[in-house]
């Protein structure tokens, strides 16, 4: 910790560029923490296959403008509303008619529904790594010393945006304020007229979308590949429960946070060792604060 | 009996439990005699439940003591309170699933025997015996509750009065010096509850102490030798039943919250 | 007090039973070797033992997951960093001090993982449900990135070869026949060992407290101990499985310890049963050949068009499948369907007899 402090004390401008840097990432796992966070608050559900969402973003983006040359406005739509039927679709199939699954069962179907994807893909586009275009220009800008891509803007302007669009949906619209009262609350919920299965099929729909989205924005910048929804997936949850799982402010904080945390670690110790620090956060974190983080309804009988 | 001279089993002082600012049990203080059986009762939400917990170490008290054989037991762990002789039930039936009767009953035996990991895993004489042992005593228990017919069934497919029988056999298999049933005679018929009534004498007079939760005024009003009236986590009455039943108070309590079954 | 006893009679003929299938189905896995060799090897176009062996190795760790997840329902997706450690601690100790015994290895392996477990296991069963899972995970990827990253150690992406063969009693145990009975018998032991153990004290606590820890505690069971003591047994199993595999492969590299793995392992305990032991075993040889039957298959069904055959490298589909469908509609596994369709074939035989038992009795009035 001191030698990080140190280390940016003595290097003003590359601190900087190592913020921004994490800033980018943060934006796209505070993306995923919030694909987590809707469907954990409204279903007490952890979702596995959430970073398959992004990778599946992405390789449909790759398809519809690198390869069928569809405008990347238009591919953004479709790639997006593709992963959203999918993930919408998967729900209605399979979580919805389960009655009360135990935890295990949750956690090992949603797993398999990642390594399908996973596989699918493999078989699909093969195991290359792929390149989509960025979306306005990849000439990189000065901004207060450090050095930025276009993507980046990109990114941050998206992130806010979707904050933005998440707050007034949950907290401005009926169905909204009726899926956080589910979330507290799941009879007197039925009574206002959100009824359970509905809050379920919408929480999956949004976090299909956020995965989606994420996916695809951030490609341009970290390219794409099959197996890229693991770790984003990882990175994701784990920024979930930094900032607290099902609470959406936190999900943009932890997110941020890690992001930051992680550049920063890339940036002093061999960068071989940058993904285990969202592991470590991941469990330090869930150590330290098991009352803090613990479902309240586990706790209670 | 109780081994120490002044025959207070359990001492229950000023404990209050705070969530989030509202005391849900708020400075209570009561003891409770070996050999004795003490009722405690109160309208729903009255902190009945939460007292349990307190005691039994389930849950932590904000402040106050409470001593079980003149030992401080706040802080010790529940199965801890269970080894030292006070074992309780729950009031939402906890049967364990997959679990025929039998072991249901022998895992209650857990803290009256040893066998570990290894004697277990290889199967040594040692741990045969005592196996036979467990089984036995669980048998017992099962033959004095009537339930011995239904001993290799899964515990889950009895039926709910059965069940609770289940649970009562499961606690004293521990061979308890004090037993906390939490509203023992839920959803039991008449003849059911008459049949309950007679076993806690009888467990009574094997020389267990009874602190029982019930809605069932007729049950706890003809067993209990004092009664306690709970209400927002305070004392508001005690005494014999014939005075606590006619107690102002307790009979507000009572029919202020909707529950007019006082005289049940 | 008459009855009890006669009841102590019922039990103790059921455990004899259980010993008697236990004998049964030893024989039948040790036997495989002795026919195997008689079959062509261009018929099947797999290798039998040695599949056989590996999903033994597999089995370890199963039948410690199974304990862990299926008896005691507490969930870890970070066992292979275990299956790592019993299999780097072997390749490392090995390699480095020529003609230390590999056999001292896998237990010098054991021990590390029973240490790690033990410091590990206690802050981290606090957790519950998806937390757990999630907590273990990240352990495990730790692991992992170790075993990648730390080059000077693990030789990092590399991976260590030429780990020379285990020997007992020295007997050089360099060929697939010799190390399928080496990992069956250690199987086959931990087999006894577990079976023992879930019809015993310490089996009914795990059992309980799987089912409510609040009531098992009021019981009189020290939940966190237990859970504990099962994790590291589970995490001991699964380094035994590890050290036993740096001898069969004879290499090892960090992606054999990969996240992946974990699920690999959990997707053999589903398939075979949760809280079943035999099934962790079913599971293991099941999932195990499932790769060689696929890459059969073109040569199994020559006259079938090769698209239709030839699944490749795309077995990971089918495993995610599997998991999805198994856990709806057939949560119990494998074994609980055997053993259901065994005791029914039991139930048909019995009534046939009846039948024609009836019929002879009928016939000579």
């Amino acid at each position: 910790m001191v030698l990080i402090i140190v280390t940016l004390a003595l290097k003003k401008s590359t601190g900087l560029q190592w913020i921004l840097s994490g800033l980018t990432v943060g934006s796209i796992y505070a993306l995923m923490a919030m694909g987590f966070s809707v469907i954990f608050s409204s279903t007490r559900v952890i979702n596995f296959a959430q970073g398959e969402f992004s990778m599946l973003g992405g390789m449909l983006m790759y398809t519809f403008s690198n390869r069928a040359g569809i405008p990347a406005l238009y591919s953004f739509i479709l790639s997006v509303l593709i992963v959203t039927l999918i993930g919408a679709g998967f729900e209605r199939l399979v979580i919805h008619p389960l009655k009360k699954p135990s935890v295990i069962t949750i956690i090992l179907i949603t797993i398999g529904l990642s390594i399908f994807f996973r596989a699918a893909a493999k078989w699909i586009w093969g195991t290359d790594t792929l390149a989509i275009a960025p979306f306005s220009g990849d000439k990189p800008f000065k901004l207060l010393g450090a050095t930025l891509v276009p993507q980046s803007l990109w990114i941050f302007g998206f992130t806010l945006l979707t904050v933005v669009l998440m707050f007034i949906f949950f907290n401005r619209t009926i169905l909204g304020k009726g899926m956080r009262a589910a979330a507290e609350n799941p009879e007197a919920a039925t009574l206002v007229g959100v009824s359970p299965p509905a809050t379920s099929l919408v929480a999956w729909t949004i976090a299909a979308a956020l995965g989606a989205s994420a996916g695809i924005i951030i490609a341009p910048i970290k390219f794409v590949s099959f197996d890229v929804g693991v770790m984003l997936g990882l990175k994701g949850f784990a920024s979930a429960i930094l900032g607290g799982l099902g609470y959406a402010p936190g999900a943009v904080v932890g997110g941020l946070s890690l992001g930051v945390l992680e550049t920063i670690v890339a940036g002093v110790f061999p960068s071989g060792y940058k993904d285990a620090v969202a592991f470590l956060v991941l469990v330090i974190v869930l150590l330290l604060r098991p009352q803090g983080i613990l479902g309240r309804q586990e706790k209670l009988e | 009996m109780s081994g120490n001279g002044n025959n207070e089993l359990l001492k229950v002082e000023h404990v209050t439990k705070l969530f989030g600012g509202l005391a849900a049990v708020n400075d209570v203080s009561f003891t409770v005699n070996s050999g004795e059986i003490k009722g405690l009762i109160g309208p729903n939400g009255a902190g009945k439940t939460t007292l349990f917990d307190l005691i039994t170490g389930i849950q932590r008290p904000t402040s106050g003591k409470v001593y079980f054989k003149g030992i401080d037991v706040v802080g010790m762990r529940p199965d801890e309170i269970t080894s030292l002789g006070m074992v309780r039930t729950f009031q939402t039936i906890k049967i364990f699933e997959g679990m025929s009767v039998i072991e249901n009953v022998m895992v209650g035996r857990h803290s009256r025997t040893r066998t570990g990991l290894f004697s277990s895993g290889f199967l040594l004489p040692r741990s045969r015996k005592e196996e036979l042992e467990t089984f036995e005593h669980s048998m017992r228990i099962l033959e004095m509750l009537g339930l011995e017919t239904r001993a290799f069934d899964a515990g889950t497919n009895l039926p709910y009065g059965q069940q609770r029988l289940l649970e009562l056999a499961r606690a004293l298999a521990c061979e308890p010096e004090m037993l906390l049933l939490d509203e023992p005679a839920a959803g039991l018929n008449p003849y059911e509850t008459q049949e309950l009534t007679q076993l806690l004498e009888r467990i009574k007079s094997d020389g267990v102490t009874l602190l029982v939760v019930e809605h069932n005024m007729g049950l706890v009003m003809n067993i209990s030798d004092e009664v306690i009236v709970l209400d927002y986590g305070e004392i508001i009455a005690r005494g014999a039943p014939e005075e606590v039943q006619n107690d102002p108070k307790v009979i507000e309590a009572y029919l202020g919250s909707g529950i007019g079954n006082a005289k049940g | 007090m008459k009855q009890s006893v006669e009841k102590s009679k019922v039990k103790a003929k059921r455990c004899e039973n259980k010993y008697k299938n236990f004998a049964i189905a030893s024989v039948l896995i040790l036997i495989v070797p002795l026919w195997a060799r008689f079959i062509p090897g261009n018929l099947i176009h797999m290798d039998i033992v040695n599949v056989m062996a590996l999903a033994g190795i597999y089995s370890c760790a199963v039948i410690g997951l199974n304990l862990l997840i299926g008896y005691a329902g507490q969930i870890s997706l970070g066992h292979a960093a275990f299956f790592g450690i019993g299999a780097y601690s072997v390749a490392i100790l090995s390699t480095r001090y020529p003609g230390f015994p590999a056999w001292l290895g896998i237990i010098i392996g054991a021990i590390i993982s029973c240490a790690i477990s033990w410091i590990v296991g206690k802050p981290v069963l606090k957790l519950k449900g998806h937390y757990l899972a999630m907590a273990t995970l990240g352990l495990g990827e730790i692991g992992f990135i170790f075993f990648r990253e730390a080059t000077g150690i693990t030789k990092g992406t590399v991976g260590i070869i030429a780990i020379p063969p285990l020997s007992i009693f020295g007997i050089v145990i360099d060929s697939d026949f010799k190390i399928f009975y080496v990992v069956w018998i250690t199987v086959l032991l931990l087999m006894l060992f577990s079976m023992n153990l879930i019809k015993s004290r310490f089996g009914r606590a795990l059992r309980a407290l799987h089912s409510s820890e609040i009531a098992a505690e009021a019981a009189g069971v020290n939940t966190s101990k237990y859970k504990t003591v099962v994790f590291v047994m589970s995490a001991v199993f699964t380094a035994v499985g590890g050290g036993l595999f740096a001898v069969f492969q004879r290499y090892v590299n960090p992606e054999s310890f990969h996240f992946s793995v974990s699920i690999l392992f959990i997707t053999m305990v589903v398939v075979g049963g949760l809280g079943n032991l035999w099934g962790a075993v079913i599971g293991s040889i099941i999932i195990t050949f499932l790769p060689s039957i696929i890459s059969a298959l073109p040569y199994w069904f020559p006259f079938m068009p090769e698209s239709l055959t030839n699944f490749g490298n795309y077995t990971l589909v089918l495993y995610g499948i599997l998991l999805i469908v198994f856990m709806i509609f057939m949560p119990k596994g494998i074994a609980y369907a055997l053993e259901i369709s065994y005791s029914s074939a039991l139930r048909g035989m019995k009534r046939i007899r009846d039948r024609i038992s009836a019929m002879r009795y009928t016939k000579r009035k």
